[in-house]
């Protein structure tokens, strides 16, 4: 009966898998014929802007939105009360019930997934929540309810949380703790598919990407191929059309693009700026300039919806 | 039992509950205090009106007008969940749509429980200290209209809860379940005939508490057709599974 269908072929277990999944607003295109497979122990990024159909598609696979075409499973299986009882998720804003304290808006969430009532001192210790307890959700900052959000999902000990946007509405402070809980939670292998919009973050803290754009996919895969690209140097001297000539000879530039008296060049990787700067002086061309400039990651981000558009 | 026990978890520290039921419990004691003292006729109606077992026809008729104020209870408990979007964060964390209507159905069964016991204590006590009729058979005579009186309140509730579900927001729904209760519903009777109105949702409602001096009205003017009290229960719990399955389907059909 139990053929596990959610083995991949490489053997990691697969844990959420999404096949041409749609969801249509009347004219609006939310989500187009999405398909991924999240495997176990990933961490897993919905890369994209406001409005690309992130939430939509979490929205979609954790129950609460209906699909227009286009299925999912968990664990291999349809959706149910016992995948639910194994995922712990935070879609969109924090939802508790604001006259209720911390302590009682829990006891309800574990009530529903079964979970044992002793772990919420822990999961509220977890968050930093513990001195609000007997506070009522009303009267907590956006930074709290969030947290409070993510002491619900992290009840039951869930082997895989879903997160959407878990840093929205947070200090640095607080941002960088959320970040650190998530590695941390990550470290215990558990699954974490994460939404955001901030490339930075996804950088930060993922190990696979999934770069969303109008609810379309447009890239995916581990996120140091997705989102490495490489750096720039930049470079001057007083003889340029010289140093155009031995540019042209050295293999280890990939590409270069004169800009007035300077001169952007993309190298192969493993090489840096010493490299170029050792060939021109044996070459005879002093440089006047070198400077190694990062290229941003929104820079990259645009690239990828270029390439693929 | 598990949807109850979580239903009570919200319910209890929520003092919109304990308003609109204090409401309730005051407003039926003040009319029982203050109709023994009406006189028709030079003679003071009170020892009458509590004479059992009449007095459970009256007791239930007069319960019956503050229906509205459990329909008014129960939608504020449905749009809440969705002003909080805890509909939402239920669903994902285990229940299912089902689960969802099932809860709220059960809070609408307590409610009627809660508000049939008060009306019971309420008979015992005025029929056995104010009226003069202490017989057990007079008693328990008519004591079935507390079960009428059951099925109503849970009907109106369960009217009230597909109303809640459907507008979600809570005064647009609270307004429009008011408005076809008191207003578009009677409209409709004025323009059908008694043998088809008999039929409708807030009619069949209205018959199972009937107004404790409908014969004598009877005899004045032309008397209104009506369901015998029986056929009145099953067509209403018939409604109360429609709104049910209607409620449930509402859910099913959309994005939470």
């Amino acid at each position: 009966m139990f053929i596990s269908s959610n083995l991949s072929l490489k053997g990691v277990s697969v844990i959420l898998e999404i096949d041409k999944l749609s969801k249509r607003y009347g004219s609006i295109q939310a989500v187009d014929r999405l398909s991924l497979q999240i495997e176990e122990g990933s961490i897993y990024g919905l890369l994209g802007p406001n409005g690309s159909g992130k939430t939509t598609t979490l929205g979609m696979v954790l129950d609460v939105i209906r699909p227009s075409s286009g299925s999912f499973s968990w664990f291999g299986q349809p959706v149910s009360r016992s995948t639910k009882h194994r995922l712990g998720a935070l879609l969109e804003t924090p939802n508790f019930y604001p006259y209720l304290t911390a302590q009682r808006n829990l006891e309800i969430t574990a009530d529903i997934k079964g979970a044992d009532k002793k772990q919420i001192a822990h999961v509220l210790h977890t968050v930093g929540l513990s001195h609000r307890t007997h506070t009522t959700f009303k009267g907590f900052s956006l930074g709290m309810k969030q947290r409070l959000a993510l002491a619900a999902a992290l009840l039951n000990n869930p082997e895989v949380l879903v997160l959407d946007e878990p840093t929205n509405g947070l200090d640095p402070e607080g941002i960088a703790e959320v970040r650190e809980l998530i590695l941390r939670i990550a470290a215990e292998g558990k699954t974490i598919i994460l939404a955001s919009h901030l490339l930075d973050e996804v950088e930060k803290v993922c190990t696979h990407v999934a770069v969303l754009q109008k609810g379309v996919l447009r890239a995916e895969g581990p996120v140091s191929t997705i989102l490495s690209a490489k750096d720039q140097l930049i470079i001057s001297a007083e003889n340029t059309v010289r140093l155009l000539e031995v540019l042209k000879q050295l293999p280890f530039v990939e590409s270069y693009q004169p800009e007035r008296d300077l001169v952007h060049l993309t190298l192969q990787e493993g090489y840096g700026a010493a490299e170029v700067n050792k060939a021109m002086f044996e070459a005879g061309v002093v440089l006047q300039q070198l400077t190694l400039r990062r290229k941003s990651l929104e820079a990259q981000f645009l690239e990828i919806i270029k390439q693929q558009a | 039992m598990n949807l109850l026990r979580i239903e009570l978890h919200k319910i209890l520290p929520y003092r919109t509950v304990w308003v609109i039921l204090a409401i309730y419990v005051a407003l039926m004691l003040l009319i029982l205090f203050a109709s023994s003292n009406v006189s028709i006729n030079g003679q003071e109606l009170g020892s009458q009106m509590y004479n059992l077992p009449q007095f459970w026809q009256t007791l239930t008729y007069i319960a019956s007008f503050f229906n509205l104020l459990f329909g008014i209870l129960m939608i504020v408990l449905v749009s809440d969940e969705y002003s909080f979007r805890t509909l939402r964060q239920q669903v994902i964390d285990g229940l299912s749509r089902m689960d969802l209507v099932l809860a709220k159905f059960y809070v609408a069964l307590g409610l009627g429980v809660l508000a049939t016991i008060f009306v019971l204590v309420l008979g015992l006590y005025f029929g056995l200290v104010h009226g003069q009729n202490h017989a057990s058979d007079a008693i328990f005579g008519k004591i079935d209209h507390l079960s009428y009186y059951f099925l109503q309140a849970v009907g109106y509730m369960s009217l009230a809860m597909l109303f809640g579900f459907i507008i979600r927001k809570s005064g647009l729904a609270i307004i429009a379940f008011i408005a076809y209760a008191q207003v578009v519903e009677p409209l409709i009777h004025f323009r059908l005939p008694d043998n088809l109105d008999k039929y409708m949702p807030i009619k069949v409602l209205k018959t199972l508490t009937p107004m404790p001096a409908q014969d004598v009205l009877d005899q004045m003017t032309t008397p209104t057709e009506l369901l015998s009290l029986p056929w009145a229960a099953v067509l209403a719990a018939g409604y109360i599974a429609l709104f049910w399955a209607m409620s449930f389907y509402t859910l099913k059909l959309r994005d939470l």
